[in-house]
């Protein structure tokens, strides 16, 4: 860290100023919370842009798990250590990276705490912390009731339980009400878990429960997969209201009565995560994600505050591509800030991205978003929105592709 | 001792500090990020097609005929979300990224 930026640290003496910092004064200093999707590819779009701005990026976990992909763990078709990226790579173009929690954000200096108790001073502190979970009513137990959402031990866990399960079992996945991270996302592990039960455990029946009044997205496709490809392993019920659960019994407690699985994926709803609840930004979707101004992505309290990511809410999805390009956007107008210069009046954003339709064969679903001045808000393109008709193996071998070309943007 | 070395020599670069202080942001940067996602960061790789080895007139050709036709592959979407000076943009500013 550029030592003029800590203030006070637990047993600190006076902060000795380095040679850059004497050589060349930096513009400004960023502090990012937060390393996944959006802050990594935040510090590494900084740096690229101008070295004249420092940065401090601040994760609880020395390395990131990738979401994207991390279903394909579930039917063992990847694992863990091929999704997990390190931040070597945004060391070495300058910028800091602490494996720290962040204590506290005053939005109104710029200041951020860490659990350690170190004081970071920022020009402006972006905050990318992806989600956080509004845990349901009743005997909740993510053990037993794994939601597998943020990769890692989440993942490994479901892996297991699904793996011990015996043939002819149940399965209940459930999808939060939006918005909600990756929306084709659990419609895929639906896909993708039915094609590995019918493989491996024989018999098997999968219950999708969707909070929603249908399919949030890529309707034809997965309608097409849910009721045709796998009409004999899932059903499909929409406005499912979980009221509690009891991870002893494995019940859910539905609206239309109790359900009992062998195994439940339950996808909580969401919200963003902890310290911008903490912070008092989150005012949008009923409490749950904090509104920005999607030309700089400032938030629209604190204007030394930022937010990308799952975290903030826009009209666009919360998704790794997207998530990708907010921080390049922010990252350019935080460059043309630090210059002395407005922010492009007219960003770009685009999304895409892959589903697993089957174990060996994906579909794929984007769109484009120009800004739009009079509702000041990201609008997708109509014509330039659309998903696959049907799936391949050939896409399924694109889905690669992205994925190591998205992964090496963003960390690389 | 190190730090009056130091010193003086933040005193001899302060000229220079003042100097570079602005960057200029070139045009069609934000817009090409766009690409990177898919084409690599500054459209080098990995990923699909190489962007950077490609001429500005190559690659605007491209998106233009992907933009006109009524094809319904991911790319002929993507194209059809920029406006063509948007596209012509974003070409020149890969086009210099070799």
């Amino acid at each position: 860290m550029q030592r003029r930026h800590l203030l006070l640290a637990a047993g600190a003496t006076l902060a000795l100023p380095t040679v850059r910092s004497l050589a060349a004064p930096p513009k400004g200093h960023v502090i990012i919370v937060g390393g996944g999707m959006a802050g990594s590819t935040l510090a590494k779009f900084l740096r690229l842009w101008d070295a004249g701005i420092d940065v401090t990026l601040i994760d609880r976990n020395p390395q990131y798990v990738s979401n994207i992909m991390s279903s394909l763990v579930l039917t063992g078709q990847r694992n863990l250590a091929q999704l997990t990226f390190g931040y070597e790579r945004l060391r070495s173009r300058g910028a800091t990276v602490l494996t720290d929690d962040v204590a506290a954000v005053d939005p109104v200096t710029a200041r951020v705490t860490l659990a350690s108790g170190a004081v970071l001073q920022g020009d402006r502190v972006v905050l990318a912390p992806g989600i956080a979970f509004e845990p349901p009513p009743g005997r909740y137990d993510d053990q037993r009731m794994p939601h597998a959402w943020q990769a890692g031990d989440q993942t490994a866990l479901l892996a297991q339980q699904l793996a011990a399960m015996p043939a002819g079992g149940t399965v209940a996945l459930t999808i939060p009400p939006t918005p909600y991270r990756c929306p084709p996302g659990p419609y895929e592990r639906a896909c993708l878990l039915a094609d590995w039960l019918r493989l491996n455990k024989p018999g098997s029946k999968l219950l999708v429960l969707d909070a929603n009044p249908d399919f949030v997205t890529e309707k034809d496709n997965f309608s097409s997969a849910f009721f045709g490809l796998y009409a004999d392993i899932v059903e499909y019920r929409t406005n499912v209201v979980i009221e509690s659960v009891d991870a002893d019994s494995m019940t859910l407690f539905t609206d239309s009565g109790p359900v009992q699985a062998d195994v439940i994926n339950l996808i909580p709803r969401h919200r963003a995560g902890r310290i911008v609840t903490d912070t008092g930004l989150a005012t949008a979707n009923g409490g749950r994600f904090a509104p920005v101004d999607v030309l700089s992505y400032a938030s629209t309290a604190a204007p030394l505050v930022h937010l990308i990511g799952d975290a903030s809410a826009t009209t666009q999805p919360k998704a790794g591509h997207i998530a990708n390009q907010e921080a390049k956007v922010c990252a350019d107008a935080l460059v043309r800030l630090f210059n002395g210069q407005a922010p492009d009046p007219m960003p770009v954003t685009n999304s895409a991205c892959f589903s697993t339709i089957t174990m060996s064969q994906a579909s794929w679903l984007t769109a484009v978003y120009q800004y739009d001045a009079a509702t000041r808000a990201m609008a997708a393109v109509p014509d330039a929105s659309g998903a696959s008709r049907g799936w391949s193996a050939g896409l399924f071998r694109d889905m690669d592709t992205w994925f190591g070309s998205l992964m090496a943007d963003s960390f690389g | 001792m190190l730090a009056p070395r130091l010193i003086a020599l933040a005193v001899t670069l302060g000229v220079c500090a003042a100097s570079t202080a602005q960057t200029a942001v070139p045009s069609g940067r934000l817009l090409a990020s766009n690409c990177f996602q898919c084409h690599g960061t500054n459209g080098q790789g990995p990923g699909f097609e190489k962007l950077s080895d490609k001429s500005s007139r190559e690659i605007f050709k491209e998106l233009r005929e992907m933009k006109a036709d009524d094809d319904d592959d991911l790319m002929a979407h993507h194209a059809r979300g920029y406006t063509t000076a948007q596209l012509r943009a974003l070409s020149r500013y890969l086009a210099r990224q070799r």
